[in-house]
């Protein structure tokens, strides 16, 4: 009888299984990524229904569109130009060279991408200019009337580029540690001086390298929220995603055709980088044949100690000193005060704990997080099965499609969330505008490619044997991916739902523009914190949400054991 | 002799709120602009007075909430009952799109008539100027609206931005409508280097930590921060102060009519008056305040203007307003 079962579940397994997995694909893709995409695309172009240019003619002739766009480009070229200058000597330095301490120096140069962006602004407000906490309690705050140095374009770029070091740091990263041991060796056989070795060697063949963290740390920079609104707003200065925010705000829906334009023309600029760095990747002339072992580690000799004084001074200046600025804030009576025995007060974090809002938003950002993180981690190991083994050309096109909401910045996502949403479901008549689940899908579609990575890469390197005897031993699909492939993947998958869960449990520039009464995010109410006039309320809460975010990536580095090595970004 | 009419008459509609409000239940949602923590204290000491209410409450620039308010309905309903707003701009913009429902029951004894809709469906429940915060570090002390076109103000001015802030828009009605200011004074603070922020809390933020050392700002903010010994300081210009009496009103599409009824008689009831009070408002009962820490409204000059025709001019004046300050 079981047999019989077995037998009958097998046929079914092997007759639909892979259409139906493909289908659901398919699907998810369709209903998370391509039709808001489509929507969006529509309405720029053909708002109302009819084919009309006014709208876009109307947008692109206003001079405040393209004084936004001028803002977003330079101050995304130069936040990269500052991610390079930290990320590319670090990446170098903990890849190639025999520093000590690398598993620490890791874990915190990829901190500043797991710290939001609202978070690190605040830190660093806290950190500079006369109102500083910090800095008074020590007597070196300017006077007051001196005005804060980070509400300039200066400042926007200098937080940005440390916000997106991180990113240069780790392609590089993964960059260096690929290079051809042998090629250095031989280089170093032959007599070349380190300057010749770093020229002629590793700096061409670090160049897709280089080139991919410039053209990451751009996008991300062009759709940054959290800096730009903060440190830009205050200033006058107005990005692409700021003046999308606030016409939402200002003006309501009657814009939203205009912001329709605004966020396909930020759409238009990030995928002309992204194409711009696929154009280097073709034309590179050096193509690296991975020869032998990983190089070993170049000795620093009486560098070694500078190196690493340069590498801990760097992280003191912008890791350290704006957290301990946050902390200081979050402890002061009021916002203007230094912080010493008279002013220091815990009445900040009692109050965080006594608002509904904020243990509601905790709530929120959880069960968002959670849920797009198991979603997407579970769904992983069956959807990458298909895209890495049973490629077609439309398998192909879904992955391209789901890479799309993560390659774009934010603000098109929920843009395209809104117009999609917004009017009620055909069919169901309800409208999800307005509830937890239009932000739901925008996670979805927004991280798909983050939990999907890990896992292709990891089908990639997996021997396909094992599953083909299975196969031929005669167990279903289902069988196949619960006995053979899940015990292999799933702790790529876990690993791929929990940068899920980081990523989105302190996400701003979707949920800004997507939250409603009641469903705040953990980074709205951070946002609306400081920007209602409640600095020390927002420090608090922001160091609440640093310590939850260090627990759990500490939580994952114990599990990294388990990891296939690379899984965790800053696995040493 | 009509004082004790007036009193007997609040008590009465005192005894009808306290009878309805045992009859109130289920769940209420509050959209606010007031500040985080005072809608929070508001709330509880509501749920208190009314235990079989559940009520949660959102919080945003009264412009940033009507127009969440009108993405909302193009969704397809509010998800608001009552809402609690900086101006009665923003409510007039509501009641013009059918939006409030009368409540011929609150108890607005106490309130100057100025105070409320006489269609009684929006009842201001404070009132709130806007003046001129300053840093203690300062070297000038404001005492005039002119004072922050001077050299010494010269790229040191803060104001909160009308596409926010329901104070800011009905400041920017006021001023246009004085003699001797108009949009123009706009035009001149942009040139001595003043800069828009979004709403009055970061005006605060930038005066109290002395980014900025003046800051166009509603009074309560830099005067309880004053109180808890923050470096800043408040005046009330001598040309006179625009002022917003954050109304209360119910959303016509309410499911939850008989609380929403007792939110606004318990905001309008003395108690609810004295919770103002003490949480550092001008309440709107004028036999009631000022609170500690603040100076008496009498003697302060109000700036007066058309307020239909302010209502007419709102998206107009706001963008205005944006192009003038790019946000």
């Amino acid at each position: 009888m079981r047999a019989a079962l077995g037998a009958r579940r097998r046929r079914f397994g092997d007759r639909f299984g892979e259409p139906l997995l493909i289908a659901l694909l398919l699907a998810l893709v369709l209903a998370v990524a391509a039709l808001p995409m489509a929507r969006l695309l529509l309405e720029g172009f053909l708002p109302g229904g009819s084919a009309d240019l006014a709208v876009a003619r109307r947008v692109l002739s206003a001079p405040v569109t393209w004084r936004a766009a001028g803002n977003s480009l330079a101050l995304s070229a130069g936040a990269t130009l500052v991610a390079l200058a930290i990320g590319t000597p670090a990446a170098l330095l903990v890849a190639l060279t025999d520093l000590r301490g690398k598993a620490a120096l890791v874990f915190c140069f990829l901190l500043p991408m797991m710290i939001p962006a609202q978070i690190a602004t605040i830190a660093w407000i806290a950190l500079v200019g006369p109102g500083s906490a910090l800095l008074k309690a020590l007597d070196l705050a300017p006077p007051p009337g001196t005005g804060n140095p980070l509400y300039s374009s200066l400042g926007i770029m200098l937080v940005m580029g440390v916000e997106h070091s991180a990113v240069v740091f780790l392609t590089l990263r993964a960059g260096a540690r690929s290079l051809p041991g042998d090629a250095i060796e031989a280089a170093e056989v032959a007599g070349a001086s380190r300057a010749a070795l770093f020229a002629r060697i590793i700096l061409p063949l670090l160049t897709p390298s280089l080139a991919a963290g410039c053209v990451l740390a751009f996008v991300s920079s062009l759709g940054n929220f959290g800096v730009p609104a903060l440190l830009g707003i205050p200033a006058g200065i107005i990005t692409l995603p700021t003046l999308i925010y606030q016409r939402l705000a200002g003006f309501g829906p009657a814009v939203l055709s205009d912001v329709a334009v605004l966020s396909l023309l930020t759409g238009a600029i990030a995928g002309s980088g992204l194409a711009l760095q696929s154009w280097i990747l073709s034309r590179r002339s050096v193509r690296p044949v991975r020869v032998g072992a990983r190089p070993h580690p170049l000795a620093l000799g009486g560098w070694r100690l500078p190196a690493e004084l340069a590498c801990w001074s760097l992280l003191a200046i912008i890791l350290l000193l704006p957290l301990l600025a946050l902390v200081a804030t979050s402890l002061v009576r009021a916002y203007g005060l230094p912080l010493n025995s008279d002013t220091m007060t815990f009445a900040q974090y009692r109050t965080v704990f006594g608002f509904d809002a904020t243990a509601r938003a905790f709530r929120n950002s959880l069960l968002l997080a959670g849920g797009a993180a198991l979603l997407l981690g579970f769904a992983s190991v069956p959807f990458g099965y298909v895209l890495a083994w049973r490629g077609s050309r439309l398998l192909r096109l879904a992955a391209l499609l789901a890479e799309l909401p993560y390659a774009l910045p934010g603000l098109v996502v929920a843009i395209a969330a809104i117009l999609t949403f917004l009017k009620p479901l055909p069919l169901l008549g309800i409208s999800i505008y307005g509830t937890l689940w239009i932000i739901f899908v925008a996670y979805v579609a927004r991280f798909f490619s983050l939990a999907l990575r890990p896992v292709l890469a990891a089908y990639a390197s997996l021997n396909r044997s094992l599953e083909e005897a299975a196969e031929i031993a005669g167990a279903g699909l289902f069988d196949r991916l619960r006995r053979v492939i899940l015990p292999l993947i799933a702790p790529v998958a876990v690993a791929g739902g929990l940068l899920v869960f980081l990523t989105a449990l302190n996400e701003l520039t979707v949920s800004i523009l997507l939250w409603s009464s009641g469903r705040e995010t953990l980074g709205v109410i951070v946002y609306s914190l400081q920007e209602g006039g409640s600095a020390p309320l927002a420090a608090s809460v922001s160091v609440l949400a640093i310590l939850v975010i260090l627990a759990l990536m500490l939580a994952a580095s114990a599990l990294a054991r388990r990891l296939p090595a690379g899984t965790l970004p800053w696995q040493a | 002799m009509m004082k004790p009419i007036t009193t007997a008459l609040a008590c009465l509609a005192l005894l009808a709120f306290v009878s309805s409000a045992e009859a109130a239940s289920g769940k209420l949602t509050l959209y606010t602009s007031m500040l985080e923590a005072d809608a929070n204290h508001t709330v509880q000491a509501f749920e208190k007075a009314n235990p079989g209410v559940t009520m949660s409450w959102t919080r945003g620039g009264s412009t940033e909430i009507l127009n969440r308010l009108r993405a909302e309905y193009a969704a397809g309903g509010a998800q608001a009952d009552v809402v609690l707003l900086a101006d009665a701009l923003s409510l007039e913009a509501l009641k013009a799109d059918h939006r409030l429902m009368p409540d011929p029951d609150a108890p607005v004894g106490s309130l100057a008539k100025a105070l409320y809709d006489p269609d009684l469906t929006y009842f201001g429940t404070k009132i709130i100027t806007t003046g001129i915060a300053y840093n203690t570090g300062a070297p000038m002390k404001p005492a005039s609206w002119k004072d922050l076109l001077k050299p010494e103000a010269k790229g040191r001015v803060t104001l909160p931005s009308p596409l926010y802030s329901g104070a800011a828009s009905l400041f920017l009605a006021a001023m246009k409508a004085q003699p001797g200011f108009g949009l123009d004074y706009f035009e001149k603070l942009k040139a001595n280097g003043a800069v828009a922020t979004k709403a009055n809390g970061a005006v605060l933020t930038a005066v109290a930590g002395g980014e900025k050392l003046y800051g166009i700002i509603v009074d309560y903010m830099p005067l309880r921060e004053a109180l808890k010994g923050a470096p800043v300081a408040f005046a009330f210009p001598v040309e006179g102060v625009s002022t917003i009496t954050e109304p209360v009103a119910i959303l016509s599409g309410t499911k939850n009519a008989e609380a929403a009824k007792a939110f606004v008689s318990f905001v309008l009831s003395r108690a609810g008056q004295e919770l103002a009070l003490e949480e550092g408002f001008y309440p709107a009962d004028s036999s009631l305040g000022p609170p500690k820490g603040f100076p008496s409204l009498k003697g302060v000059k109000l700036l007066g203007f058309d307020g239909a025709k302010a209502l007419k001019d709102v998206q107009s004046n706001n963008m205005a307003f944006a192009d003038l300050f790019g946000g």
